[in-house]
C-alpha cells in the first residue's frame, strides 16, 4: 500500500454549489433575466401601438439582460447597475403620467 | 462568461479599475467600510430587482388602465383617477427601492444592522386605497348609468 507518495486522487468535477453556496450568483443572474423579460414584455406590447417607444424599451431590455451577465467582482459597480434600472422605471412612469393626464385633451398622443 | 478579464479590463486593468472604484464611491457616497460578503451584496441586488419589477408592473397597470380600458360610462375621469395613483406609486416604489438598496449596502459595508423597510407598508396601504377608489368609481358609474 505505502509505496512512496501516492498519486493525488483525480480532481472531482467542480461542484457549483460548493464554490458558490446557495448559488447566489446564479440566482442574481436569473433575477436580472426576469427583470429583462419584464421590460421585453412591455416593449413588445407598446411596439404594437407605438414602435418609436417600444423599440427603445426592447433595447433597454437587452441591456438589462447583458448587465445581468457581466462579471461582478466588487460591489462597487453595482450602484451604477441599480441606478440605471431606477432611472429607466422612473422615466417610464413620467411618460405614463404625461400620457394619462394629456390623454383626454389630445387624442393623438394616445398609445 | 464569469471571467473577470473581459474586453476593456484586459487592456489597462489598473487604471480602469481605479477609475471605476473612484466614481462608484462618489456615486455611493460611501468609501469607508469593508467589502461585504459577495452573497450579501447579491441578495441586496436581487431584492432591489424584485421591487423594481413590482414598480414596473404598477406603472404598466396604470398605463394599461389609462390607455386600453374602455371609459366608464358617465365617469369620464374614471380611468385617470385610478391610473394616476398607480403610476405615482410605481415611481415611488422604484425610487424607494433604490434608496433602500443604498442604505442596505451601506449597512453591510459598516456591519451595522439593516434598517426596517417601509416599502411593504407603503405598497399595501396605497394599493388598498386605489382598490377602494376603483370600486367606488365602478359603482358610481353603474348607479348613474340609468
Amino acid at each position: 500500500m505505502s509505496q512512496g507518495p501516492a498519486a493525488p486522487p483525480p480532481e472531482p468535477a467542480p461542484d457549483l454549489e460548493e464554490t458558490d453556496p446557495g448559488l447566489a450568483r446564479e440566482r442574481t443572474e436569473l433575477a436580472w433575466t426576469r427583470s429583462s423579460i419584464s421590460f421585453a414584455a412591455l416593449g413588445v406590447l407598446i411596439l404594437k401601438f407605438r414602435p418609436a417607444v417600444g423599440v427603445p424599451i426592447l433595447v433597454f431590455s437587452a441591456v438589462v439582460w447583458s448587465v445581468g451577465r457581466m462579471p461582478r467582482t466588487r460591489s462597487g459597480s453595482a450602484s451604477r447597475r441599480v441606478a440605471m434600472v431606477t432611472v429607466a422605471i422612473t422615466t417610464l412612469a413620467v411618460v405614463a403620467l404625461v400620457l394619462t393626464i394629456a390623454g383626454h385633451s389630445t387624442p393623438g398622443i394616445r398609445l | 462568461m464569469r471571467d473577470t478579464c473581459q474586453r476593456r479590463t484586459c487592456d489597462s486593468p489598473v487604471t480602469w479599475k481605479q477609475k471605476t472604484t473612484m466614481s462608484d464611491n462618489a456615486l455611493q457616497g460611501d468609501s469607508e467600510g469593508t467589502e461585504p460578503d459577495a452573497r450579501f451584496t447579491m441578495a441586496n441586488e436581487r431584492t432591489f430587482l424584485a421591487w423594481s419589477r413590482t414598480s414596473l408592473a404598477l406603472v404598466v397597470a396604470g398605463l394599461g388602465i389609462a390607455q386600453l380600458l374602455p371609459p366608464f360610462p358617465n365617469v369620464p375621469w374614471g380611468r385617470s383617477i385610478i391610473a394616476t395613483p398607480l403610476i405615482l406609486l410605481g415611481a415611488a416604489v422604484s425610487v424607494l427601492s433604490y434608496l433602500e438598496w443604498r442604505n442596505n449596502q451601506r449597512a453591510l459595508r459598516h456591519g451595522t444592522p439593516l434598517r426596517r423597510t417601509q416599502l411593504p407598508r407603503v405598497l399595501a396601504i396605497t394599493i388598498s386605497v386605489i382598490a377602494v377608489l376603483a370600486g367606488a368609481v365602478d359603482l358610481y358609474s353603474r348607479v348613474t348609468r340609468h
